[in-house]
Parts: C-alpha cells; structure tokens; sequence
C-alpha cells in the first residue's frame, strides 16, 4: 500500500484507476480480486505449474469455457448447468446473511438453518408418494418457513434474552448438527451411502439427468427463483418501509429508537427473513443439487455466504456477482486439482486472499483519497 | 467419575486459555472473532515443528511435545499481527475481519498441510502425525476420593495452562498494563488522554490473544487425537467465543463456563457409555453443553455488558 504515497506514476495511476468516488464500490473490490488473483497466480507459479493454464481450468470447470474434450453425453452446458445448480443455495445463503447485516446483525448460523430446513423439507417431502406440482412447491415452503423460526428464534432470544446472535447460532448450529445426525442414523440412513436416504424425484428442484439434443443435464429449478429473491430484497431494501427501518436499526439502534422505530420487531424481523432465505438455501442445497444429507457435517457453503456478502457489499446485485466469482473457483478447483495436478484446496486459499483484501477496503479508499488529495495541493501549489 | 473430572478437564483447560486471549482482545475493544483462526494457524506451525523435530530426535524424546508448545504460541501470535493489522492500523470491520481470518486459516492450514506433507515429506497425507502425549499422576493426591481424579492422568499442556492462565489473570486485574488493556475497551479517548498509545495496547493485546489460542491448539491436536488436521479444531474457537460472553468478558466465571462445556461433554459420554446404549445415541447426548449453555444464557444474558467499546473502530477525530 506504500506505492501510493510516492510521487511516481504508480500512484497517478491508482488515483485514476480508483480515485472516482462513484465507482469506488465495484472499482475496489474488483482491484482486491485483482490483486489476490495475481498473489495466487505467485504461489501457483512457486508450486511449479502454470497459473494461466490453471486459471483455465477453473474456468473449464464451470463450463464457462470449453474443455479440451468431454465424456459421451456431456458437453459445456452440463458443465454450466451443474455449476447454476451449485450456485442456486450459494445466491440465497449470501443474502440470508446480507439481510441480517445491514440490520446489524450477524447471522454465522446460515449452515445450520439450512440444514434445519434442509432436513425438515426431506422428512416431509422428499419421503412422501406426493407428485411433482405439489411437492416442489411445498418442498420449498416447509424449507422457508422451517429456517424462518430457527432464524426467528435467533432474533427473539437477542431481543428477549440479550443473548448475543453469534452465540446463540453457534449453538443452535452444533445442537442441529447432532439431532439431525442422530436422526438421520436412527431412522433414514441408506446403508450404503451412510447419508440419508435419497428424496423422491418429484420433489427434488433440480431436475436431473434431462437429455436436450443427445446432451445430458441437470437442470435446477431454484436459480430462477434465486435471481428473483435478489431482486426481491433488493426492492425491499430501497423501496419500502420495512427496509428503511431495518437499515436504520443496522446503523444506529439507538437513533432508531429515539426516531420512533420498533427495534426489537425490525431485529427479529430480519433474523425471520434471513432464516427463511436460509431455509431456501437449505431446500436448493439438500433437495437440489444434493439428493440427501451427510449426518454431522454443515456445509461450507453457510460460512462461505459470510465471505461473498461481505465481497458483495450485503448489495443483492452485487452477491449475484460476487457469489458467481467464489462459486467458479468453488465449483472449478476439482477439475483444476484433477488437470493441473495442483490441491484443490488452493481454490480456497485464493478465496481466502480475495476476502482479506476486500476487507480492507477501507484502507485502501482512505489511501486513494489521501494520495488524491496530495497531488491536487502540489498541482495547486505549481500553478 | 473419575473419567468425566479427567476428560473434562482436558477438553475445558485449552478452552478457557483460549477464551483469556478473546477477552484480552475484546476487553481492549477489538472483537475477536478470529480464535478459530488463530488456535488453527498456531496449533499447525507447532504440530509442524513437532513433526520435524520426532524424525530427527525419534518419538520417545518429550522435546518436541514443548517445542510444539512454544511454537504453537509463537505462530498463533505472529498470525495475530494480521487480525491486528486489519483491525488497528486497516480500519476494517473487525467482525468480517476476524471472519476473514478464520477462513483463510482453514484453508491455508489444509493446503500447507498436504502440499508440505508430498513435497518435503514424499508422503500424500493431510494430516501430521504427533506423538502420544505423557500424562502424569500427582502420587499421594491422586488418592483422594473424587477430587483425586484432577491430579490423575494430567497432560502437560493442562499444567502449563494454569500457571499461563494464573499469569495472564494477574496481568489483567492487577497490573498496570492490564489497567490499560480494560481502559482500552472502555473509554479508549481516556486512555489517550492520558498519553498513552491506544493502537500500541490494542495490538498487544490481540497478539496475547493469538498467542493463547495458539497453546489451545496445540493443546486440542495433542489430547483429541495425537495428530494435527484441520479437521480436529473446528468450532472450538466459536466455543470460547460464547464460554467468554457467557462469562461476561471476566476471566473468573469464563473458567466457570469452560469447565461446564467440558464436563458437559465428557459426562454425556460417560452416560452413554454407562448405560450401554448404540454409539448413534452419543449424537444426542452431544448437544448438552450447547442446549445448557443456551437455558443459563437465557437467566444471565440480561445483564451481561460488553465492553462499551468493543468493536468500535479508534478514531482520535471523533469524541
């Protein structure tokens, strides 16, 4: 970061390249993926392969770019699909976690309450003889309103009880974790796969194995429903009353209580809408891309929502963009380990960078703006 | 019993000194989100090491088992100075910060781990193997009924915990620097009042915290399972996260809420163990400590206060 206190190019390019305040919050987290892009690209190349070829692959891997060749059946799209369909749970977890931030809570429990709902809906749903139309639909339902009370339950206890929300998610995580586990290995175990039993096709949101022109695919129902949720919290966010209070909550508790805001309703409001976006998430993880449950794991994907809200700014535009970014490295590092010979835990060391320099955001806007603000008094002090 | 004072002891010394360095950092007004972190980071530069030396000097040596110790504390520091960094000089939210951190920590610590274990070691593995701790019994004390049991079978590292533990509360409450820390977390526009450096005490403390996490582990790799892997440490971080809220950022009743998390557990083993029942069942017993913490939490929570400038960025400008 010293570059731009010096008076050469580097730091005129900085100030040009970020110095517009309007773009400041695209052009810096860009610049941080930028960076810790090109860090990655440094220890690829120390580990003796070639970071372009792997950059590739990940790429490749998502089906964003074609594969050298593929398996009969299988083309791009497939590859495009799957990664949509792993993309579907990551869009809503983000946002579970974005709702409770900009309220100004921190809701580390998005992978409990996933697998709560995720569990719930395939109890429910997913083992019964129901049909299509009726079961998607309320698959999806009992996953909503199963991680709106464990969301909600968060809120409450915060608002009641004074029990700090990290706490208490982080509870209710572990206590989720063994009761499923404990159920899952008492009653729905498949005895092969060691997870739970498979849902019926008909209630599952990702349609899988449909052939379109000789090509096998998976195709997931949530990503629509995903996209609209975005747009959705992003519309209560700018344009309703409900969203005007939960920000002001999130910015000053105290100044919203003096301004007449009911603070202990907004908290427990916005730990109900996290929790059933949770819950969501929960539905597209456990009965979409997935078929069962892995007893005693929560998935990664609750903890990774934490770090793409937070590249995305708790924006819902900016988590689609975000959560697509982290997703490719996700979804592509398999495919990378595979060809390129590299860990397929250096994707999420890369992750990790991205975040580290996005979460110094701050810093950066502040040294732009000093540098900036320099070289306008030297240019004031010439003339 | 005896097995439950043991286990538990085991399990609730390691948490509690990881839970002194969150209240360090916390009490001088940094949010400390990033002791999973920083145990994991700590616990693979001491396991690493511990590696290293064992090829050299053979497992029977105990040398190792210490340098682990050390090292574990020195990397848990060192990695601390980021959260520091970040938090201190950065300006950064601290709560994604200590997010941030965490994650990476994950994640670099897997990687390392497999990539050192094939290129240096020649062996694909994700894990270090340690050697088995030595346990000790204090001779004439372990003898007395029931309370015999804490001098029985004791790992080094809970030895080492106490006396760190005693210090670490001494420096808090009784000298002046600790004056500071909780000045720090309280009022930090006093302290610079008074002429002293609020960012200097800030990092200090972060840097106890990481050094402490550290020792907790090492501690966990060496007395859950004799072997470091990522997998071994994940939640206890967020464990004493929630022992040191439950103790209201004071180090007295945190020890109180470390040791009900790891009898807690060890008893409900010991139950279903006593009482026969299929290995499935543990799984239920397992949510104790969470589903007890969650009931007291409810009674006591009310008058919790947190430090009034926790995670409250430094800002001389502002008043």
């Amino acid at each position: 970061m010293k570059k731009n206190k010096r008076k050469n190019p580097a730091g005129r390019l900085f100030v040009k390249l970020l110095g517009n305040e309007r773009y400041q919050v695209i052009s810096i987290p860009i610049f941080a993926i930028l960076i810790s892009l090109v860090v990655g690209a440094v220890v690829i190349g120390i580990l003796g392969k070639n970071p372009v070829s792997a950059y590739g692959n990940l790429l490749q891997g998502s089906g964003l770019v074609p594969k050298a060749k593929y398996a009969g059946g299988k083309s791009m799209l497939t590859d495009f699909f799957s990664f949509m369909d792993y993309w579907t749970p990551m869009i809503f977890a983000s946002l579970a976690v974005a709702v409770a931030l900009k309220a100004g809570l921190f809701n580390i429990g998005v992978s409990g309450q996933m697998l709560a709902a995720g569990f719930v809906a395939t109890v429910i749903v997913g083992y019964s003889t129901l049909g299509a139309p009726v079961a998607k639909p309320l698959a999806i339902l009992i996953a909503a309103v199963t991680g709106a009370l464990v969301g909600g339950l968060i809120g409450f206890l915060k608002y009641r009880f004074n029990i700090n929300e990290v706490v208490s998610s982080i509870m209710l995580n572990y206590i989720a974790e063994y009761i499923i586990a404990f159920f899952i290995n008492t009653r729905f175990v498949d005895p092969v796969s060691r997870q739970s039993k498979a849902v019926s096709d008909a209630s599952r949101l990702t349609l899988p194995g449909v052939k379109i022109g000789g090509l096998k695919m998976d195709i997931p129902l949530g990503i629509i429903l995903a996209v609209i949720a975005a747009l959705a919290i992003k519309f209560i966010f700018d344009k309703t009353v409900l969203g005007y209070e939960l920000k002001a909550v999130g910015a000053n508790r105290n100044a919203s209580r003096y301004a007449g805001i009911n603070v202990g309703k907004n908290m427990v409001l916005s730990m109900v809408i996290s929790g059933a976006l949770a819950g969501l998430a929960g539905a597209t993880y456990y009965l979409g891309y997935y078929a069962s449950i892995q007893p005693r794991v929560l998935s990664s994907t609750g903890f990774d929502a934490i770090a793409v809200s937070i590249l995305g700014n708790s924006n819902p535009i900016g988590i689609l963009c975000s959560s697509f970014l982290i997703n490719i490295i996700n979804k592509g590092s398999t495919y990378m380990s595979s060809t390129a010979g590299l860990d397929a835990e250096i994707a999420s060391v890369i992750t990790g960078l991205i975040l580290l320099f996005a979460a110094c955001g701050e810093y950066i806007k502040y040294q732009v703006k000093k540098t900036k603000d320099k070289m306008e008094d030297e240019r004031r002090n010439a003339a | 019993m005896n097995n439950v004072i043991i286990d538990g002891l085991s399990f609730a010394l390691p948490l509690f000194i990881m839970a002194i360095g969150g209240i360090y950092s916390e009490r001088s007004g940094v949010t400390n989100l990033a002791l999973e972190g920083l145990q994991g980071m700590g616990a693979f530069v001491g396991a690493l090491v511990a590696y290293v030396l064992m090829r050299s000097m053979g497992t029977n040596s105990q040398v190792p088992y210490y340098m682990a110790m050390l090292f574990a504390i020195i990397g848990g520091m060192v990695y601390s100075l980021l959260h520091a960094l970040l938090c201190v000089k950065f300006k950064a939210n601290q709560v994604i910060s200590g997010v941030v951190i965490n994650i990476l920590a994950m994640a670099l610590t897997t990687f390392m781990t497999k990539a050192i274990n094939r290129s240096v070691f020649g062996a694909p593995s994700d894990k270090f193997e340690l050697g088995v701790s030595v346990r000790w019994t204090v001779p004439g004390l372990s003898k007395i009924p029931v309370l015999g049991a804490v001098f029985t079978n004791i790992y080094p590292f809970e030895v080492v915990i106490v006396v760190i533990a005693f210090i670490a509360w001494y420096l808090l409450y009784k000298t002046k620097f600790g004056m500071h820390v909780r000045a720090c977390g309280d009022n930090p526009h006093a302290v610079d009042a008074a002429g002293i450096d609020v960012a200097k005490v800030r990092v200090k403390a972060v840097m106890m915290s990481g050094a402490l996490s550290g020792l907790a582990g090492i501690s966990f790799a060496y007395s859950i399972s004799a072997k470091f892997s990522s997998g071994i440490y994940v939640g206890y971080g967020y464990l004493a996260i929630a022992g040191l809220i439950f103790g209201n950022w004071k180090i007295l009743p945190t020890l109180g809420a470390c040791l009900l998390f790891g009898f807690a557990k060890s008893g409900g083993y010991q139950i279903v163990q006593n009482l026969g029942m299929p290995s499935s069942y543990s799984d239920l017993v397992m949510i104790l400590p969470y589903v007890v913490t969650l009931l007291l939490l409810m009674f006591f929570s009310k008058h919790n206060q947190a430090p009034r400038a926790l995670g409250e960025i430094y800002d001389k400008g502002k008043r």
